[in-house]
């Protein structure tokens, strides 16, 4: 990353120049007061406080209400939220936040260097995950002023700036949560947040109605009046309602892949994929090598030729993603496409490589029979689950594919019980966040997911992981994660297959409704209706 | 015409039979093999009714289906038709503590919404084919144990009954021997209509994603097909209609066994 | 005197019952829901996609499963006796109070269902009766029979795909219009058109089984002496038909919607996912598949509560149409 850019951009927003370079805002139009957005939610989030639940759905709608310390564009630089600017030590510990003047909570309470120092530095540490990757390397945060917020890590952390997003440090109100039980606040069903829009009627299984907060701390935003989330868990009615009007917006999982091409064809929608950089998703098949027949790379690699994965992309995600070749994302941070080991859809490679191995067939023509656990994840994976079955099948791989329910198979795939399990993980802008976990031996964690689920243990991988997450520049964190993904490539601990991509369709009314890389994750604050 | 219906129903039902075991000699590849580009319209070369979303054959797939949607359908009307049989028979029969003890049982089973339990017991027992038959055997032999326990009753009172007891044959004997044979009809009556009720349930299940993704069932394929049913209709239609077909068929054959075998409407009239 | 003693024995007996059968349930599906794979701490933490131990340790400290299961199932015993059903691990709302959200929407919904089915299928049964044998009769058995066996969720797709989105005549999912400000008759008009297909779709399948049982009731009842008897009497062919036939026929097809009430509640799961009806049977679904145990568990045992009453109040209609009852009283 470049770092004397970052703090040329800290630098020019205090003096306001920044919103102006960002992407969205380029537009020529004006944007205009008024207006109602309606949106669907899928599926219905149990609540929306993002500080206590960090699931998707809780987030698209308590994104609205709850905001970080910044925000981050489509290239993953941070600009500014609710800090103004901030300054990074030359040694890397100690990054101090200015933050916004005139902001104030929901119910009139000023917001304070108070509220960062107890949302960063008590509530999150003990209720948020995803923070405590940063929480755990902290040694202080100490408000200097008011306005001012320092905090210090116990040691380098390169990847501490990309953390400060609302899906990953939201502020949360000192005076309403503090030395009170954080589960059972009432304050719970009434959120009061900083954000754009606040929370009006929830009307469980039906929809969720957000109104305009008219004391919003960026002059003059928000410009909608409303949003309205309406709960559909069908998806043919989800694609219905974007065609024929009835939503405004639809995202994430909202369409099935198929619909896609159909509604790109529609005059009156707009269609993305970018919004999704943060979370970038790379879907593989977790290989369990504490199996003996896993243990082979070769036989990982025949595995790797045998799946036509361009066809997945393809003919299943309607040309949405690409074909997946190492454990970082192309759209994030730190990602070096040359070094990379791949493996085109090559069946005769597959059995050359099983063959050289002394995996012959039998009499039925079957080298090596594999469980595969298909992800109950709607249609596309149990696709993916019948391509990779036909497929392996005719390198004489003979797959039985098991199912369970979601509650299962978070069950089944975070306790071992599996041999290949279908599985997509978030990325996070930096790979000592969300790519780091995957592989390191030392995240080898019964019963948690996301986690070296597949029992990967390579002690060169596990120090380069550490040097880069301290690393002192982003050259030197290039140089260690280009290796990083050299090695993982090569030795195939995991079964790369796509990277996801969402869609997102919005009626073409609306303007700036995807601005950043939080997507529709974003506050929707700049977002506007052309009437 | 309830018989013409009947035969019509049988023919019908004869011809899914004969399709479900030539299928092989119809189409040599597995339903699941990909033969032809992805979302081909019915009417393609060598895709009668069209292919699927991974260029799979769709009349393939029905004709294979036959095969799991009639096993699963015969297998878990089976299952049905053990329990309540099993269960109306010992209550029936014995009347008293026994019958108000399995009544308690058969209560329950009739109390707890039917589907929202099957869906429980898919869950619990990850779905396959056992699972997914046991679960619909298990919500649906309330009826057919109902019926048989009227029938015990009334036939415990019969004078050939009352004169096996008196030779003093065992219970087992009388129940299976003597009274069984005699409340058959009215069972295979139900358990034909429950083939058919079974095809539907399991399609349903498959609808909510439970389905069993080694077995090509006519509910598989629905289940797979309903989130493109916008771009390609003759993926669900297909398969839906051999449902529709299949399960009308059973019941008008059970409408038929009805009337051939219930000596009641008969009786009535005598009366 | 004795006769209010037996009615109060009766109806003791009747409670005792029903408190047996609903303790049944509640017990055999505790231990059931736990048997499956997974726990709701599990599932939050998987679906946020970023969860640690400590994060599901809190959660499962939280909901009080760390705690030994018969433990936890004599804390849960105690509170239902108290009317309490409990906390909602994902909502984090009190289980009554999400219940008492949705239970209307589907009372609504299978009520309005029952209503068409009951309608409709009587007098679809009647015709086909009256014109036993002839095309009328024909073209009815054979539409009940084609509606019986179809699947109800595709049913309703289809429908959705004609009159929503082909013909854009009716809404396409939820209950009413948000935040539309319509009141009173403006208001049921809208819930109203909300409401047509998904209650026609449900219905459907229970008109199907009324016809041909209302058909079948009257063919064996017209053949009795004492229809015979009025019609000898020379009462008009239309008073015999509905005083004498179909009040006697009705019996069997009100013993049997009585026995459905489970059913529309199971069957509603579909109908309620298919248009985004916000009821009770989708609360369920979502309960098991989010593993949020004293959810499910509460609409297992007010649903059963629904079932049981609803028995009850079969067994009184029953008695009020039963001529042989109504002609002594």
């Amino acid at each position: 990353m470049d770092w004397s850019r970052r703090k040329f951009l800290a630098a020019a927003s205090a003096a306001g120049v920044v919103p102006s370079l960002l992407p969205g805002s380029a537009g020529a139009q004006t944007p205009k007061r008024g207006g109602t957005l309606r949106t669907i939610i899928n599926p219905e989030p149990p609540s929306l406080i993002t500080a206590l639940n960090v699931q998707f759905p809780v987030q698209v709608v308590g994104s609205k209400i709850y905001q970080g310390l910044l925000r981050y564009d489509f290239n993953l630089k941070p600009y500014p939220c609710l800090a103004k600017s901030w300054t990074i030590s030359p040694d890397g510990r100690v990054y101090t936040f200015t933050l916004q003047d005139k902001v104030t909570w929901h119910d009139g309470e000023p917001f304070s260097a108070d509220d960062v120092v107890f949302s960063a530095g008590k509530m999150l540490p003990e209720t948020h995950p995803r923070w405590r990757i940063s929480s755990d390397r902290l040694e202080s945060v100490k408000a200097l002023d008011p306005h001012t917020v320092q905090f210090t890590l116990k040691q380098p952390f390169s990847a501490f700036i990309s953390t400060f997003l609302s899906f990953g440090c939201p502020m949360y109100p000192k005076h309403i949560y503090d030395g009170k039980d954080y589960r059972t606040n009432p304050a719970n069903s009434t959120p009061i947040g900083t954000g754009p829009f606040k929370l009006k009627e929830w009307k469980r299984g039906s929809f969720i109605h957000l109104v305009r907060n008219d004391n919003y701390w960026d002059p003059g935003k928000p410009y909608l009046d409303e949003i309205i989330y309406d709960v559909v868990p069908d998806s043919a009615q989800r694609v219905a309602a974007i065609e024929t009007g009835r939503t405004d917006l639809v995202q994430n999982n909202d369409i099935e892949y198929f619909d896609v091409p159909r509604l790109k064809q529609q005059k009156n929608l707009v269609f993305t994929t970018k919004g999704n950089e943060v979370v970038s998703p790379i879907a593989w098949m977790d290989i369990n090598l504490r199996l003996p027949k896993f243990q082979d790379k070769r036989f990982r690699k025949a595995m790797m030729h045998a799946i036509d994965r361009q066809f997945i992309v393809d003919k299943l995600y309607f040309g949405l993603g690409k074909v997946a070749n190492g454990p970082v994302a192309s759209t994030t941070l730190f990602y070096d496409e040359k070094v990379l080991v791949k493996y085109p859809y090559d069946p005769k490679k597959a059995i050359e490589l099983m063959d050289e191995m002394g995996l012959k067939p039998d009499a039925k023509g079957v080298r090596q029979r594999v469980n595969v656990l298909a992800l109950p994840y709607g249609e596309v994976w149990t696709r993916q689950a019948e391509l990779v079955k036909q497929q392996f099948g005719k390198v004489g791989i003979e797959v039985t594919i098991e199912t369970t329910d979601s509650a299962g198979w978070f069950q089944r795939d975070s306790n071992w019980e599996f041999e290949l399990s279908f599985n997509f993980v978030g990325q996070f802008m930096d790979p000592a966040i969300g790519v780091a976990r995957v592989y390191l031996s030392s995240n080898i964690r019964k019963g948690v997911l996301a986690t070296n689920v597949e029992g990967y243990i390579n002690p060169k991988i596990d120090d380069l992981f550490a040097r880069g997450a301290t690393a002192p520049n982003a050259e030197e964190a290039q140089k260690i994660y280009s290796e990083i993904q050299h090695i993982l490539s090569d030795d195939v601990p995991v079964l790369y297959l796509t990277e996801l991509q969402f869609p997102t369709f919005y009626n073409s009314a609306f303007h700036d409704v995807v601005v950043n890389s939080d997507g529709t994750l974003g506050d929707f604050d700049g977002a506007w209706k052309a009437t | 015409m309830h018989n013409r219906g009947a035969v019509a129903g049988a023919v019908v039902l004869l011809l899914v039979v004969i399709m479900a075991i030539l299928a092989p000699v119809f189409f040599p590849a597995s339903p699941w093999d990909m033969v032809g580009a992805p979302l081909q319209p019915p009417g393609s070369p060598d895709l009668l009714l069209g292919s699927d979303m991974l260029g799979r054959n769709i009349a393939s797939g029905i004709a294979y289906g036959a095969r799991v949607s009639l096993v699963i359908g015969l297998v878990s009307a089976l299952v049905a038709v053990v329990i309540g049989v099993t269960v109306g028979a010992l209550a029936g029969y014995f009347g008293g503590m026994v019958d108000d003890a399995l009544m308690r049982i058969t209560e329950f089973f009739q109390t707890i919404p039917g589907f929202v339990l099957l869906i429980v017991l898919v869950a619990l027992f990850s779905p396959s084919v056992v699972s997914i038959v046991v679960a619909i055997g298990l919500v649906s032999w309330t009826p057919i144990a109902r019926i048989v326990r009227g029938e015990f009753m009334s036939l415990r009172t019969r004078e050939f009954v009352q004169a096996a007891i008196l030779m003093g044959e065992s219970n087992l004997r009388i129940i299976l021997r003597q009274i069984l044979p005699n409340a058959l009809s009215p069972v295979i009556v139900s358990g034909s209509l429950l083939v058919g009720t079974s095809i539907l349930l399991e399609s349903a299940l498959s609808f909510l994603g439970l389905g069993d993704p080694n077995m090509m069932s006519w509910g598989y394929m629905i289940g797979a097909a309903r989130t493109v049913i916008r771009l390609a209709w003759w993926m669900s239609v297909f398969p839906g209609l051999a449902i529709v077909l299949t399960v009308l068929a059973l019941n008008l054959v059970g409408d038929g066994l009805n009337e051939a075998l219930s000596p009641r409407m008969s009786r009535k009239v005598q009366a | 005197m004795t006769g209010v003693l037996a009615r109060v024995a009766f109806v003791s007996r009747r409670l005792v019952k029903a408190i047996v059968v609903i303790f049944a349930i509640i017990v055999l599906n505790f231990f059931l829901v736990r048997m499956t794979p997974g726990d709701p701490a599990l599932v939050i933490a998987g679906e946020a996609g970023a969860a640690d131990q400590k994060f599901m340790d809190d959660l499962r400290h939280e909901f009080g499963l760390d705690q030994p299961l018969w433990k936890q199932l004599a804390v849960y015993l105690g509170h239902v006796a108290q009317g309490d059903l409990g906390f909602s691990y994902r909502q984090r709302l009190p289980v009554t109070q999400l219940i008492a959200d949705r239970l209307p929407q589907t009372l609504l919904l299978t009520g309005t269902a029952m209503a068409i089915a009951l309608a409709l299928g009587i007098a679809f049964g009647t015709m086909a009766a009256m014109y036993a044998g002839r095309m009328a009769d024909t073209m009815i058995t054979v539409l009940a029979l084609l509606v019986f066996a179809t699947p109800s969720f595709w049913l309703g797709l289809m429908a959705i795909l004609l009159f929503s989105v082909k013909l854009d005549w009716l809404p396409l999912f939820g209950m009413a219009t948000v935040d539309s400000g319509l009141h009173g008759l403006a208001l049921a008009a809208d819930i109203g058109r909300h409401l047509i297909l998904p209650a026609v779709t449900l219905g459907l399948f229970f008109v199907a089984i009324y016809a041909r049982l209302t058909r079948a009731a009257m063919l064996e009842v017209r053949e009795l002496d004492f229809v015979r008897t009025a019609r000898a009497k020379g009462l008009g062919e239309r008073r015999v038909v509905v005083r004498h036939i179909l009040r006697n026929a009705l019996l069997p097809v009100v013993s049997y919607a009585g026995l459905q009430a489970g059913y529309l509640v199971g069957g509603a799961v579909l109908i309620e996912t298919v248009f985004a009806w916000p009821g009770i049977g989708r609360l369920a679904y979502e309960a098991v598949v989010g593993r949020d145990y004293t959810v499910l568990l509460g609409v297992l045992i007010i649903t059963s509560i629904m079932v049981i009453a609803f028995n009850a109040l079969t067994d009184i209609v029953y008695v009020l149409v039963d001529p042989r009852i109504g002609s002594t009283g």
